[in-house]
């Protein structure tokens, strides 16, 4: 659906590449995650993936459909509430989710309430729910689910994967706990200088929250961990 | 917020005047070059009344520069958002425009437009203009990401959201600079009449000038301290109202 191949980049300004002949792909619909130290580049390759980035060598094949990026800076402007502002965005055809995803994401309260009195946690939920409320194929979530308490994410997951079995999801968290609980395929991204710079782990791609045994949970946990 | 600009301004004048007053002791001047306490007050007496017109003429031409100014500002900021020649051709325009003194070319518009009306407001507008361009092309030029991102990749970007975000987070630097360019507006109005005007207080006090009259450009000086304060009070309340009614949506 989305393969990587062979990809180089570089800053411009900088040293140091990002990445130096990184492959990898997704080729499944599912809940996925990206993985890795902090600066590795996991934002970059996002944003490489959802075409907001050029000036790269390799290919990057797409045959999944639209894709979107969030990420957890974003804001919603400020003149309306966030409930005017997720009706106004959001096409026809996908109004009747508006309530169950609003619900579920724990943020009726918050509706009629302006961006900017909201918690960190209510504004990410906020941006990611506008987001599933698009017409996409593949989304990808840059900790857009930082700030908010672990059984609200838990929930919130479970609904995603719930919702929209077909899409494709690619998360990115820096919980290894969490990535390896709830995700499918694991891309672990390295330093430029390791190779190949990522490795996919087998993630435990939990849907209920009662399935996964604590010793294949640990056990993806330590292969995570051990290739990083 | 009214009362707070007046009485800044008058502590200023009272110091402006008592510098005065310094001058004239350590030089040792005469009652021709800077009159007496007394000489001012009695100038006052005749000619305060009389100036009132001549200020609010002039204050009407500034606020109507100033307005025609901000106007301007707003249609070529928008238009210089743009990335293409017209965008780049703008800014380099205005910047280097800008850098030029503008008043100094007042004298070419009174001999085209002669000294009545069109010429002051012109001038007026000409000399707050550039600051007030400058600032709306630099706020309306910079993308706000973590808001446009959505709608950019969603496909939803218009130029109409584009400009009302961008304004939007940053109301109060326009509100700012709305308000510090209507002292140039005055500025431009008063300079014009200096030139070649034939009304407004600028001509007043260039009467007063052939007659060596200090007193009466002092009470001039007096009242267009108080109207512009006044005005600039008055753009503040505007824009702090504008500012929480749009705080208070959000």
């Amino acid at each position: 659906m989305i393969e990587c191949k062979n990809i180089n980049y570089k800053y411009h300004g900088t040293q140091y590449p990002v990445f130096n002949d990184l492959s990898c792909k997704i080729d499944e619909p599912g809940f996925h995650a990206l993985f890795g130290l902090s600066g590795v580049g996991k934002s970059t390759l996002a944003r490489l993936i959802a075409g907001q980035l050029d000036g790269f060598t390799g290919k990057i094949d797409n045959k999944t459909g639209k894709i979107f990026y969030s990420y957890n800076l974003e804001r919603l402007p400020g003149w309306s509430s966030v409930g005017e502002h997720i009706a106004k965005v959001t096409p026809v055809q996908n109004k009747n989710r508006i309530n169950e995803i609003i619900e579920s994401f724990g943020l009726s309260s918050c509706i009629d309430s302006g961006f900017s009195h909201l918690s960190l946690g209510q504004r990410n939920r906020i941006n990611l729910a506008r987001y599933l409320l698009q017409d996409f194929d593949f989304l990808i979530m840059d900790e857009s689910l930082a700030n908010v308490d672990e059984a609200t994410r838990e929930q919130i997951i479970f609904k995603i994967k719930d919702m929209y079995p077909q899409k494709t999801f690619l998360y990115i968290s820096h919980s290894v706990a969490e990535v390896s609980m709830f995700c499918k395929n694991i891309i672990v991204l390295r330093s430029f200088q390791k190779s190949p710079q990522s490795l996919t782990v087998l993630g435990q791609d939990d849907t209920t929250g009662k399935s996964v045994e604590r010793k294949n949970l640990e056990k993806t946990m330590l292969e995570i961990v051990n290739v990083s | 917020m009214f009362h707070k600009r007046l009485y800044q301004f008058v502590f200023i004048y009272i110091l402006g005047i008592g510098f005065l007053f310094l001058i004239k002791k350590v030089l040792n001047l005469s009652d021709y070059v800077i009159p007496s306490p007394v000489e001012i007050y009695e100038t006052g007496r005749k000619v305060f009344l009389r100036y009132i017109p001549d200020v609010l003429n002039t204050l009407s031409v500034a606020i109507i520069g100033h307005v025609l100014s901000i106007f301007m500002a707003t249609i070529i900021g928008i238009i210089s958002r743009l990335s293409n020649w017209i965008g780049s051709f703008i800014k380099t325009a205005a910047f280097n425009i800008q850098a030029y003194p503008i008043v100094a070319v007042a004298p070419i518009i009174f001999i085209l437009l002669g000294d009545g009306l069109s010429s002051r407001l012109l001038i007026a507008a000409m000399i707050c203009y550039f600051p007030l361009l400058l600032s709306f092309i630099g706020i309306l030029s910079e993308p706000v990401v973590d808001i446009e991102h959505f709608y950019v990749h969603s496909g939803k970007m218009r130029w109409q959201l584009e400009v009302k975000i961008r304004a939007f987070e940053n109301m109060n630097k326009l509100v700012t600079v709305i308000s510090g360019s209507a002292t140039l507006a005055m500025v431009g109005t008063i300079v014009s009449e200096f030139i070649g005007a034939s009304s407004g207080i600028g001509y007043s006090i260039r009467i007063a000038l052939y007659q060596s009259d200090l007193a009466k450009i002092l009470i001039a000086l007096f009242l267009i301290g108080i109207f512009t304060s006044l005005y600039l009070a008055f753009l503040e309340w505007l824009g702090r109202i504008v500012v929480r009614k749009w705080e208070h949506n959000s």
